[in-house]
Protein backbone atom coordinates (compact mmCIF):
# COMPACT_ATOMS: atom_id res chain seq x y z
CA UNK A 1 0.00 0.00 0.00
CA UNK A 2 2.00 3.00 -1.55
CA UNK A 3 0.72 5.65 1.65
CA UNK A 4 0.45 9.44 0.34
CA UNK A 5 2.70 11.93 1.89
CA UNK A 6 -0.37 14.49 3.37
CA UNK A 7 -1.66 11.13 5.23
CA UNK A 8 1.18 11.16 7.73
CA UNK A 9 0.41 13.28 10.09
CA UNK A 10 -2.98 11.68 10.43
CA UNK A 11 -1.63 8.11 10.92
CA UNK A 12 1.26 9.22 13.20
CA UNK A 13 -1.74 10.45 15.24
CA UNK A 14 -4.45 8.17 14.67
CA UNK A 15 -1.72 5.98 16.54
CA UNK A 16 -1.29 3.54 13.01
CA UNK A 17 1.76 3.21 10.71
CA UNK A 18 2.79 -0.94 10.96
CA UNK A 19 0.79 -3.48 9.76
CA UNK A 20 -1.56 -4.68 12.65
CA UNK A 21 -4.98 -6.97 13.32
CA UNK A 22 -8.08 -4.83 14.15
CA UNK A 23 -7.90 -5.92 17.47
CA UNK A 24 -4.06 -5.18 17.99
CA UNK A 25 -4.61 -1.92 16.45
CA UNK A 26 -7.53 -0.70 18.59
CA UNK A 27 -5.71 -1.85 22.18
CA UNK A 28 -7.48 -5.42 22.25
CA UNK A 29 -4.36 -7.51 21.70
CA UNK A 30 -4.53 -9.32 25.38
CA UNK A 31 -7.53 -10.77 24.08
CA UNK A 32 -6.38 -11.80 20.71
CA UNK A 33 -3.49 -13.25 22.38
CA UNK A 34 -5.06 -15.42 24.71
CA UNK A 35 -7.76 -16.95 21.59
CA UNK A 36 -4.73 -17.75 19.84
CA UNK A 37 -3.44 -19.22 22.74
CA UNK A 38 -6.87 -21.24 22.75
CA UNK A 39 -6.91 -22.60 19.57
CA UNK A 40 -3.23 -23.47 18.88
CA UNK A 41 -3.97 -26.95 19.53
CA UNK A 42 -6.68 -27.11 17.79
CA UNK A 43 -7.33 -29.27 14.29
CA UNK A 44 -8.94 -28.27 10.98
CA UNK A 45 -11.50 -30.45 10.49
CA UNK A 46 -12.31 -31.32 6.55
CA UNK A 47 -16.16 -31.55 5.17
CA UNK A 48 -16.58 -32.43 1.56
CA UNK A 49 -20.40 -31.39 -0.04
CA UNK A 50 -21.37 -32.33 -3.26
CA UNK A 51 -24.15 -32.15 -5.38
CA UNK A 52 -25.56 -35.50 -6.81
CA UNK A 53 -29.07 -36.60 -8.19
CA UNK A 54 -30.43 -39.40 -6.53
CA UNK A 55 -30.41 -42.19 -8.66
CA UNK A 56 -34.28 -43.72 -7.73
CA UNK A 57 -36.45 -42.18 -9.99
CA UNK A 58 -36.33 -40.36 -13.16
CA UNK A 59 -37.18 -37.61 -11.45
CA UNK A 60 -33.92 -36.54 -10.70
CA UNK A 61 -33.96 -34.71 -7.60
CA UNK A 62 -31.13 -33.18 -6.24
CA UNK A 63 -29.47 -34.05 -3.39
CA UNK A 64 -26.09 -32.99 -1.49
CA UNK A 65 -23.80 -35.70 0.07
CA UNK A 66 -21.89 -34.38 2.86
CA UNK A 67 -18.71 -36.47 3.51
CA UNK A 68 -15.90 -36.39 6.74
CA UNK A 69 -12.18 -36.08 4.85
CA UNK A 70 -11.15 -34.47 1.37
CA UNK A 71 -11.08 -36.77 -1.45
CA UNK A 72 -9.50 -34.76 -3.73
CA UNK A 73 -6.76 -33.90 -1.04
CA UNK A 74 -5.40 -37.51 -0.56
CA UNK A 75 -7.92 -38.03 2.15
CA UNK A 76 -10.07 -40.96 2.42
CA UNK A 77 -13.57 -39.70 2.86
CA UNK A 78 -16.65 -40.82 4.12
CA UNK A 79 -20.38 -40.04 3.71
CA UNK A 80 -21.98 -39.02 6.25
CA UNK A 81 -25.73 -37.56 5.66
CA UNK A 82 -27.37 -36.87 2.68
CA UNK A 83 -30.22 -34.40 2.20
CA UNK A 84 -32.62 -32.53 -0.68
CA UNK A 85 -30.70 -29.61 -2.30
CA UNK A 86 -32.86 -26.59 -1.67
CA UNK A 87 -30.87 -24.98 -4.65
CA UNK A 88 -32.25 -27.86 -6.97
CA UNK A 89 -35.42 -26.23 -9.35
CA UNK A 90 -37.25 -30.19 -9.53
CA UNK A 91 -37.32 -30.90 -5.44
CA UNK A 92 -36.25 -27.45 -3.41
CA UNK A 93 -35.10 -29.34 -0.66
CA UNK A 94 -37.07 -32.30 -0.57
CA UNK A 95 -37.49 -35.86 -0.96
CA UNK A 96 -39.44 -38.70 -1.05
CA UNK A 97 -39.62 -41.23 1.79
CA UNK A 98 -37.10 -43.56 -0.37
CA UNK A 99 -35.15 -40.38 -1.33
CA UNK A 100 -34.66 -40.02 2.15
CA UNK A 101 -33.11 -42.81 2.88
CA UNK A 102 -30.40 -43.00 0.49
CA UNK A 103 -27.81 -43.25 2.93
CA UNK A 104 -28.46 -46.10 4.35
CA UNK A 105 -29.05 -47.14 0.57
CA UNK A 106 -24.74 -46.16 0.35
CA UNK A 107 -24.25 -47.46 3.81
CA UNK A 108 -26.38 -51.16 3.64
CA UNK A 109 -24.72 -54.51 3.98
CA UNK A 110 -26.78 -56.28 1.60
CA UNK A 111 -26.03 -53.13 -1.52
CA UNK A 112 -25.24 -55.10 -4.12
CA UNK A 113 -21.60 -54.36 -5.47
CA UNK A 114 -20.09 -57.15 -7.36
CA UNK A 115 -22.16 -58.95 -9.92
CA UNK A 116 -23.49 -62.37 -8.35
CA UNK A 117 -25.16 -65.57 -9.45
CA UNK A 118 -27.64 -68.46 -7.96
CA UNK A 119 -26.87 -71.18 -10.07
CA UNK A 120 -29.96 -73.44 -10.83
CA UNK A 121 -30.06 -76.07 -7.85
CA UNK A 122 -28.20 -73.74 -5.65
CA UNK A 123 -29.85 -72.06 -2.45
CA UNK A 124 -27.52 -69.20 -2.19
CA UNK A 125 -25.57 -66.47 -4.62
CA UNK A 126 -22.62 -66.83 -5.33
CA UNK A 127 -20.25 -63.60 -6.94
CA UNK A 128 -18.41 -63.95 -9.68
CA UNK A 129 -16.24 -61.59 -12.16
CA UNK A 130 -17.74 -59.00 -14.63
CA UNK A 131 -16.69 -60.89 -17.22
CA UNK A 132 -18.04 -64.18 -16.44
CA UNK A 133 -20.98 -62.23 -15.73
CA UNK A 134 -20.75 -60.50 -19.54
CA UNK A 135 -20.16 -63.75 -20.62
CA UNK A 136 -23.37 -65.57 -18.79
CA UNK A 137 -26.04 -63.05 -20.12
CA UNK A 138 -24.38 -63.01 -23.65
CA UNK A 139 -24.57 -66.59 -23.71
CA UNK A 140 -28.52 -66.66 -22.48
CA UNK A 141 -29.68 -63.85 -24.69
CA UNK A 142 -27.56 -65.50 -27.48
CA UNK A 143 -29.73 -68.89 -26.91
CA UNK A 144 -32.53 -67.56 -26.86
CA UNK A 145 -32.49 -64.96 -29.75
CA UNK A 146 -31.80 -68.21 -32.13
CA UNK A 147 -34.48 -70.34 -30.35
CA UNK A 148 -37.08 -67.60 -30.00
CA UNK A 149 -36.70 -64.84 -32.83
CA UNK A 150 -39.63 -63.65 -35.02
CA UNK A 151 -38.33 -62.81 -38.67
CA UNK A 152 -41.52 -62.52 -40.19
CA UNK A 153 -45.01 -61.15 -39.01
CA UNK A 154 -48.21 -63.50 -40.87
CA UNK A 155 -48.20 -60.95 -43.60
CA UNK A 156 -44.10 -62.01 -44.19
CA UNK A 157 -42.75 -58.75 -43.58
CA UNK A 158 -39.51 -58.81 -42.25
CA UNK A 159 -39.87 -57.54 -38.23
CA UNK A 160 -37.00 -59.03 -35.62
CA UNK A 161 -39.37 -59.47 -32.46
CA UNK A 162 -37.75 -61.09 -29.86
CA UNK A 163 -40.31 -61.29 -27.18
CA UNK A 164 -38.87 -64.28 -24.68
CA UNK A 165 -36.78 -61.81 -23.39
CA UNK A 166 -37.21 -58.24 -21.75
CA UNK A 167 -35.05 -55.42 -20.57
CA UNK A 168 -35.07 -53.21 -17.54
CA UNK A 169 -32.85 -50.26 -17.12
CA UNK A 170 -32.07 -47.79 -14.89
CA UNK A 171 -33.75 -44.27 -14.79
CA UNK A 172 -30.90 -42.14 -13.03
CA UNK A 173 -29.07 -42.07 -16.32
CA UNK A 174 -27.74 -39.26 -18.21
CA UNK A 175 -29.36 -39.18 -21.86
CA UNK A 176 -26.26 -40.28 -23.68
CA UNK A 177 -26.32 -43.41 -21.60
CA UNK A 178 -30.32 -43.85 -22.31
CA UNK A 179 -29.36 -43.71 -26.19
CA UNK A 180 -26.34 -46.21 -25.59
CA UNK A 181 -29.01 -48.81 -23.69
CA UNK A 182 -31.79 -48.02 -26.39
CA UNK A 183 -29.21 -48.72 -29.03
CA UNK A 184 -28.46 -52.09 -27.57
CA UNK A 185 -31.67 -53.37 -26.76
CA UNK A 186 -33.47 -52.37 -30.27
CA UNK A 187 -30.80 -54.31 -32.29
CA UNK A 188 -31.29 -57.43 -30.42
CA UNK A 189 -34.73 -56.98 -31.48
CA UNK A 190 -35.98 -56.91 -27.85
CA UNK A 191 -39.31 -55.58 -27.76
CA UNK A 192 -40.15 -55.75 -23.99
CA UNK A 193 -37.84 -52.69 -22.80
CA UNK A 194 -38.73 -50.13 -20.23
CA UNK A 195 -36.24 -47.45 -19.05
CA UNK A 196 -38.02 -47.16 -15.66
CA UNK A 197 -39.02 -44.05 -16.53
CA UNK A 198 -41.51 -43.22 -13.88
CA UNK A 199 -41.70 -43.29 -10.34
CA UNK B 1 -71.19 -23.12 -11.16
CA UNK B 2 -69.86 -21.77 -13.98
CA UNK B 3 -67.13 -20.67 -12.47
CA UNK B 4 -64.44 -20.47 -14.81
CA UNK B 5 -61.37 -22.59 -13.33
CA UNK B 6 -58.05 -22.54 -14.25
CA UNK B 7 -55.41 -24.53 -12.97
CA UNK B 8 -53.47 -23.84 -10.06
CA UNK B 9 -50.09 -25.74 -9.72
CA UNK B 10 -49.06 -24.02 -6.87
CA UNK B 11 -51.75 -25.55 -4.36
CA UNK B 12 -49.78 -28.76 -4.75
CA UNK B 13 -46.47 -27.80 -4.69
CA UNK B 14 -45.91 -26.31 -1.48
CA UNK B 15 -41.80 -25.06 -1.32
CA UNK B 16 -42.31 -21.42 -1.57
CA UNK B 17 -39.71 -19.98 -3.90
CA UNK B 18 -37.07 -18.08 -2.04
CA UNK B 19 -36.82 -14.80 -2.27
CA UNK B 20 -34.09 -13.06 -4.25
CA UNK B 21 -33.14 -10.93 -1.52
CA UNK B 22 -33.64 -9.69 1.69
CA UNK B 23 -33.25 -5.58 2.45
CA UNK B 24 -31.56 -4.72 5.61
CA UNK B 25 -33.97 -2.92 8.15
CA UNK B 26 -30.89 -0.74 10.14
CA UNK B 27 -32.58 -0.48 13.60
CA UNK B 28 -33.41 -3.71 14.01
CA UNK B 29 -29.91 -5.18 12.52
CA UNK B 30 -27.65 -2.95 14.57
CA UNK B 31 -29.55 -4.10 17.36
CA UNK B 32 -30.01 -7.48 17.03
CA UNK B 33 -26.37 -7.44 16.63
CA UNK B 34 -25.32 -5.46 19.34
CA UNK B 35 -27.57 -8.44 21.61
CA UNK B 36 -25.17 -11.03 19.98
CA UNK B 37 -22.23 -8.80 20.66
CA UNK B 38 -23.52 -8.82 24.36
CA UNK B 39 -24.18 -12.77 24.59
CA UNK B 40 -21.16 -13.50 22.51
CA UNK B 41 -19.13 -11.45 25.10
CA UNK B 42 -20.63 -13.37 28.63
CA UNK B 43 -18.51 -16.31 27.60
CA UNK B 44 -15.73 -15.21 25.16
CA UNK B 45 -12.07 -14.84 25.83
CA UNK B 46 -12.83 -12.03 23.24
CA UNK B 47 -15.22 -10.56 25.83
CA UNK B 48 -13.45 -6.94 25.97
CA UNK B 49 -13.55 -6.35 22.40
CA UNK B 50 -16.70 -8.24 21.87
CA UNK B 51 -18.57 -5.78 24.57
CA UNK B 52 -17.07 -2.93 22.95
CA UNK B 53 -18.16 -3.48 19.73
CA UNK B 54 -21.81 -4.34 20.84
CA UNK B 55 -21.70 -0.70 22.54
CA UNK B 56 -20.39 0.42 18.66
CA UNK B 57 -23.27 -1.89 16.99
CA UNK B 58 -25.56 0.09 19.73
CA UNK B 59 -24.62 3.35 18.81
CA UNK B 60 -25.27 2.54 15.39
CA UNK B 61 -28.69 1.54 15.87
CA UNK B 62 -29.31 4.97 17.61
CA UNK B 63 -27.93 7.11 14.76
CA UNK B 64 -29.54 4.85 12.02
CA UNK B 65 -32.96 6.12 13.33
CA UNK B 66 -31.87 9.90 14.27
CA UNK B 67 -32.56 12.36 10.93
CA UNK B 68 -33.73 11.85 7.38
CA UNK B 69 -33.27 8.92 5.91
CA UNK B 70 -30.37 8.86 2.45
CA UNK B 71 -32.56 8.39 -0.77
CA UNK B 72 -30.95 7.38 -4.33
CA UNK B 73 -32.34 9.91 -7.08
CA UNK B 74 -34.41 8.77 -9.71
CA UNK B 75 -32.16 9.50 -12.31
CA UNK B 76 -28.97 7.48 -10.25
CA UNK B 77 -31.60 4.09 -9.79
CA UNK B 78 -32.79 4.33 -13.86
CA UNK B 79 -28.98 5.28 -14.63
CA UNK B 80 -28.05 1.58 -12.89
CA UNK B 81 -30.74 0.00 -14.14
CA UNK B 82 -29.97 0.52 -17.72
CA UNK B 83 -26.59 -0.32 -17.17
CA UNK B 84 -27.42 -3.31 -14.74
CA UNK B 85 -26.01 -2.23 -12.09
CA UNK B 86 -25.86 -2.44 -8.33
CA UNK B 87 -28.25 1.08 -7.16
CA UNK B 88 -26.41 1.95 -4.71
CA UNK B 89 -22.60 3.78 -6.53
CA UNK B 90 -20.52 3.98 -3.69
CA UNK B 91 -17.85 5.31 -5.24
CA UNK B 92 -19.79 8.64 -5.04
CA UNK B 93 -20.94 8.66 -1.75
CA UNK B 94 -17.16 9.70 -0.19
CA UNK B 95 -18.01 13.34 -0.95
CA UNK B 96 -21.17 12.92 0.56
CA UNK B 97 -21.89 16.04 2.82
CA UNK B 98 -24.58 13.69 4.77
CA UNK B 99 -22.29 10.43 5.48
CA UNK B 100 -19.39 13.18 6.69
CA UNK B 101 -21.87 14.52 9.12
CA UNK B 102 -22.68 10.70 10.16
CA UNK B 103 -18.94 9.71 10.77
CA UNK B 104 -19.19 13.06 12.66
CA UNK B 105 -21.97 11.94 14.98
CA UNK B 106 -20.71 8.62 15.39
CA UNK B 107 -17.56 9.85 16.67
CA UNK B 108 -19.41 12.29 19.22
CA UNK B 109 -21.48 9.12 20.32
CA UNK B 110 -18.75 6.49 20.33
CA UNK B 111 -16.06 9.20 22.55
CA UNK B 112 -18.44 7.95 25.27
CA UNK B 113 -17.81 4.17 24.88
CA UNK B 114 -15.13 2.06 26.95
CA UNK B 115 -12.32 1.82 25.19
CA UNK B 116 -9.01 0.95 25.18
CA UNK B 117 -6.14 3.71 24.91
CA UNK B 118 -5.58 2.98 20.98
CA UNK B 119 -8.62 2.62 20.13
CA UNK B 120 -9.50 6.47 21.79
CA UNK B 121 -6.68 7.91 20.04
CA UNK B 122 -7.54 6.33 16.96
CA UNK B 123 -11.02 7.92 17.70
CA UNK B 124 -9.75 11.29 18.55
CA UNK B 125 -7.80 11.52 15.55
CA UNK B 126 -10.68 10.77 13.00
CA UNK B 127 -13.01 13.24 15.07
CA UNK B 128 -9.95 16.02 14.15
CA UNK B 129 -9.14 14.73 10.91
CA UNK B 130 -8.94 17.41 7.85
CA UNK B 131 -11.19 17.14 5.18
CA UNK B 132 -9.00 15.53 3.17
CA UNK B 133 -8.10 12.78 5.28
CA UNK B 134 -11.64 12.27 6.14
CA UNK B 135 -12.87 11.77 2.66
CA UNK B 136 -9.07 9.30 2.36
CA UNK B 137 -10.77 7.18 5.45
CA UNK B 138 -14.61 7.36 4.03
CA UNK B 139 -13.10 6.42 0.62
CA UNK B 140 -11.33 3.46 1.43
CA UNK B 141 -14.44 2.48 4.23
CA UNK B 142 -16.55 2.26 1.04
CA UNK B 143 -14.24 0.45 -1.18
CA UNK B 144 -13.78 -2.11 1.72
CA UNK B 145 -9.79 -1.81 1.37
CA UNK B 146 -9.02 -1.12 4.37
CA UNK B 147 -4.84 -0.23 4.74
CA UNK B 148 -2.99 -2.91 7.05
CA UNK B 149 -1.39 -0.27 8.58
CA UNK B 150 -4.39 2.22 9.62
CA UNK B 151 -7.39 -0.75 10.73
CA UNK B 152 -8.52 1.18 14.07
CA UNK B 153 -9.28 4.52 12.48
CA UNK B 154 -11.09 3.10 9.41
CA UNK B 155 -13.33 0.84 11.72
CA UNK B 156 -14.56 3.89 12.96
CA UNK B 157 -15.37 4.98 9.55
CA UNK B 158 -16.46 1.73 8.41
CA UNK B 159 -18.83 2.06 11.27
CA UNK B 160 -20.88 4.49 10.06
CA UNK B 161 -20.49 3.36 5.81
CA UNK B 162 -22.53 0.63 7.71
CA UNK B 163 -25.33 2.99 9.35
CA UNK B 164 -25.32 5.11 5.97
CA UNK B 165 -25.53 2.03 3.33
CA UNK B 166 -27.62 -0.04 5.33
CA UNK B 167 -30.25 3.03 4.84
CA UNK B 168 -29.70 3.54 1.55
CA UNK B 169 -30.64 0.22 0.91
CA UNK B 170 -33.59 -0.23 3.18
CA UNK B 171 -35.03 2.79 0.89
CA UNK B 172 -35.00 0.28 -2.19
CA UNK B 173 -37.62 -2.18 -3.15
CA UNK B 174 -36.12 -5.88 -2.82
CA UNK B 175 -38.07 -7.14 -5.86
CA UNK B 176 -36.28 -4.50 -7.69
CA UNK B 177 -32.89 -5.91 -7.08
CA UNK B 178 -31.02 -8.66 -9.88
CA UNK B 179 -28.32 -10.41 -9.52
CA UNK B 180 -24.96 -9.14 -11.12
CA UNK B 181 -22.74 -11.91 -10.28
CA UNK B 182 -21.78 -14.45 -7.99
CA UNK B 183 -20.23 -13.18 -4.38
CA UNK B 184 -21.35 -9.41 -5.26
CA UNK B 185 -23.87 -7.58 -3.24
CA UNK B 186 -26.87 -7.00 -5.60
CA UNK B 187 -27.45 -4.03 -3.83
CA UNK B 188 -23.75 -1.89 -3.39
CA UNK B 189 -22.11 -4.40 -5.14
CA UNK B 190 -19.81 -4.92 -2.14
CA UNK B 191 -18.00 -8.30 -1.26
CA UNK B 192 -19.52 -10.49 1.69
CA UNK B 193 -18.67 -10.52 4.98
CA UNK B 194 -19.66 -14.67 5.61
CA UNK B 195 -23.07 -16.62 3.82
CA UNK B 196 -25.77 -17.75 6.21
CA UNK B 197 -27.17 -21.10 5.68
CA UNK B 198 -31.18 -19.96 6.78
CA UNK B 199 -33.38 -21.83 9.04
CA UNK B 200 -36.46 -19.50 7.79
CA UNK B 201 -39.41 -21.80 7.36
CA UNK B 202 -40.23 -22.22 3.99
CA UNK B 203 -37.34 -21.84 2.79
CA UNK B 204 -34.72 -23.97 4.62
CA UNK B 205 -30.91 -24.29 3.96
CA UNK B 206 -31.10 -21.78 0.85
CA UNK B 207 -27.67 -19.70 1.23
CA UNK B 208 -27.84 -16.12 1.79
CA UNK B 209 -24.38 -13.81 1.38
CA UNK B 210 -24.27 -11.06 3.28
CA UNK B 211 -23.20 -7.98 2.30
CA UNK B 212 -20.21 -6.62 4.06
CA UNK B 213 -20.69 -3.14 3.54
CA UNK B 214 -24.87 -2.60 2.95
CA UNK B 215 -26.05 -6.08 5.32
CA UNK B 216 -28.11 -6.64 2.39
CA UNK B 217 -28.56 -10.87 2.03
CA UNK B 218 -29.06 -12.07 -1.49
CA UNK B 219 -29.61 -15.57 -2.83
CA UNK B 220 -26.27 -17.47 -3.47
CA UNK B 221 -26.82 -21.21 -4.89
CA UNK B 222 -24.88 -23.81 -1.98
CA UNK B 223 -21.16 -25.16 -2.90
CA UNK B 224 -19.97 -22.46 -5.11
CA UNK B 225 -17.10 -19.94 -4.22
CA UNK B 226 -18.04 -16.76 -3.16
CA UNK B 227 -14.99 -15.03 -4.00
CA UNK B 228 -14.45 -16.79 -7.57
CA UNK B 229 -17.81 -18.47 -8.63
CA UNK B 230 -16.64 -21.79 -8.89
CA UNK B 231 -17.71 -24.84 -7.88
CA UNK B 232 -14.96 -27.48 -8.32
CA UNK B 233 -12.93 -28.54 -5.32
CA UNK B 234 -14.49 -26.69 -2.70
CA UNK B 235 -14.22 -27.64 1.05
CA UNK B 236 -15.66 -26.75 4.38
CA UNK B 237 -13.17 -26.92 7.31
CA UNK B 238 -14.11 -26.17 10.84
CA UNK B 239 -12.75 -26.46 13.88
CA UNK B 240 -12.23 -29.94 15.56
CA UNK B 241 -15.63 -31.45 14.62
CA UNK B 242 -17.80 -30.99 11.36
CA UNK B 243 -20.67 -30.57 13.10
CA UNK B 244 -19.66 -26.93 13.45
CA UNK B 245 -21.90 -24.29 13.14
CA UNK B 246 -19.32 -22.09 10.92
CA UNK B 247 -17.74 -23.56 8.54
CA UNK B 248 -14.43 -22.40 6.47
CA UNK B 249 -15.48 -22.88 2.66
CA UNK B 250 -12.87 -23.06 1.03
CA UNK B 251 -11.38 -22.78 -2.52
CA UNK B 252 -9.30 -24.74 -4.40
CA UNK B 253 -9.04 -22.57 -7.44
CA UNK B 254 -8.94 -19.00 -6.13
CA UNK B 255 -6.99 -20.44 -2.77
CA UNK B 256 -9.14 -18.30 -0.95
CA UNK B 257 -12.11 -18.99 2.14
CA UNK B 258 -14.94 -17.32 3.52
CA UNK B 259 -17.00 -18.30 6.42
CA UNK B 260 -20.29 -20.04 6.22
CA UNK B 261 -23.11 -19.75 9.04
CA UNK B 262 -25.73 -23.06 9.43
CA UNK B 263 -28.49 -21.27 10.77
CA UNK B 264 -30.61 -24.64 10.85
CA UNK B 265 -27.94 -25.57 13.96
CA UNK B 266 -28.48 -21.74 15.36
CA UNK B 267 -30.80 -19.06 14.49
CA UNK B 268 -29.04 -16.78 16.51
CA UNK B 269 -26.30 -16.22 14.24
CA UNK B 270 -25.25 -13.24 12.82
CA UNK B 271 -23.42 -12.81 9.73
CA UNK B 272 -20.59 -10.03 10.97
CA UNK B 273 -21.40 -10.47 15.33
CA UNK B 274 -20.20 -14.62 14.92
CA UNK B 275 -17.73 -13.67 12.44
CA UNK B 276 -16.06 -11.72 15.00
CA UNK B 277 -16.74 -14.03 17.76
CA UNK B 278 -15.48 -17.20 15.30
CA UNK B 279 -12.31 -15.26 15.41
CA UNK B 280 -10.34 -18.80 16.28
CA UNK B 281 -11.32 -19.97 12.73
CA UNK B 282 -9.62 -16.98 11.23
CA UNK B 283 -6.65 -17.79 13.58
CA UNK B 284 -6.53 -21.15 12.54
CA UNK B 285 -6.97 -20.80 8.69
CA UNK B 286 -4.18 -17.90 8.99
CA UNK B 287 -1.84 -21.28 9.01
CA UNK B 288 -3.27 -22.38 5.90
CA UNK B 289 -2.10 -21.01 2.37
CA UNK B 290 -5.65 -19.74 2.09
CA UNK B 291 -6.47 -16.19 2.60
CA UNK B 292 -9.25 -14.59 3.99
CA UNK B 293 -12.18 -13.21 1.70
CA UNK B 294 -14.76 -12.57 4.00
CA UNK B 295 -14.98 -8.32 3.91
CA UNK B 296 -15.18 -7.40 7.75
CA UNK B 297 -13.66 -3.96 9.01
CA UNK B 298 -14.02 -5.69 12.55
CA UNK B 299 -11.54 -8.55 11.58
CA UNK B 300 -8.94 -5.91 9.39
CA UNK B 301 -5.20 -7.99 8.95
CA UNK B 302 -6.82 -11.47 9.00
Amino acid sequence: MNIDLSRRSFLRLSGAGVAATSLTAMGFSEAEAAEAAHVRDFKLATMTETRNICTYCSVACGIIMYSKGDLAAGEKAELIHIEGDADHPTNKGTLCPKGAALKDYVKAETRLTHPRIRRPGSDRFEEITWDEAFDKIARAVKDDRDANLIEKNAEGVQVNRLTTTGFLAASATTNETAWATWKVVRSLGLVGFDNQARV
Amino acid sequence: MTKDLQPDPSVIGGVPEAPFAFLPEPVALFTRRAGRFAFLAQTSRLAPYLTFLSDLSELQARLAKSGPAPVIAPEQLARAKAAQMPPVDRASLAADPALDQLLTRLCEGAARITMPEPARLALEAVTHADPGDRTWLLQNALSGEIPADSAAPHLFASAAVQIYLARLAASLDAGNLRKIGTGICPCCGGRPVSSLVTSTPGIESIRYGVCGLCATQWNEVRIHCLACGTNKGLTYRSAETTEATVKAECCRECHSWIKIFYQERNPSLDAVADDVGSIGLDMMMKETDLKRAGLNPYLTGY
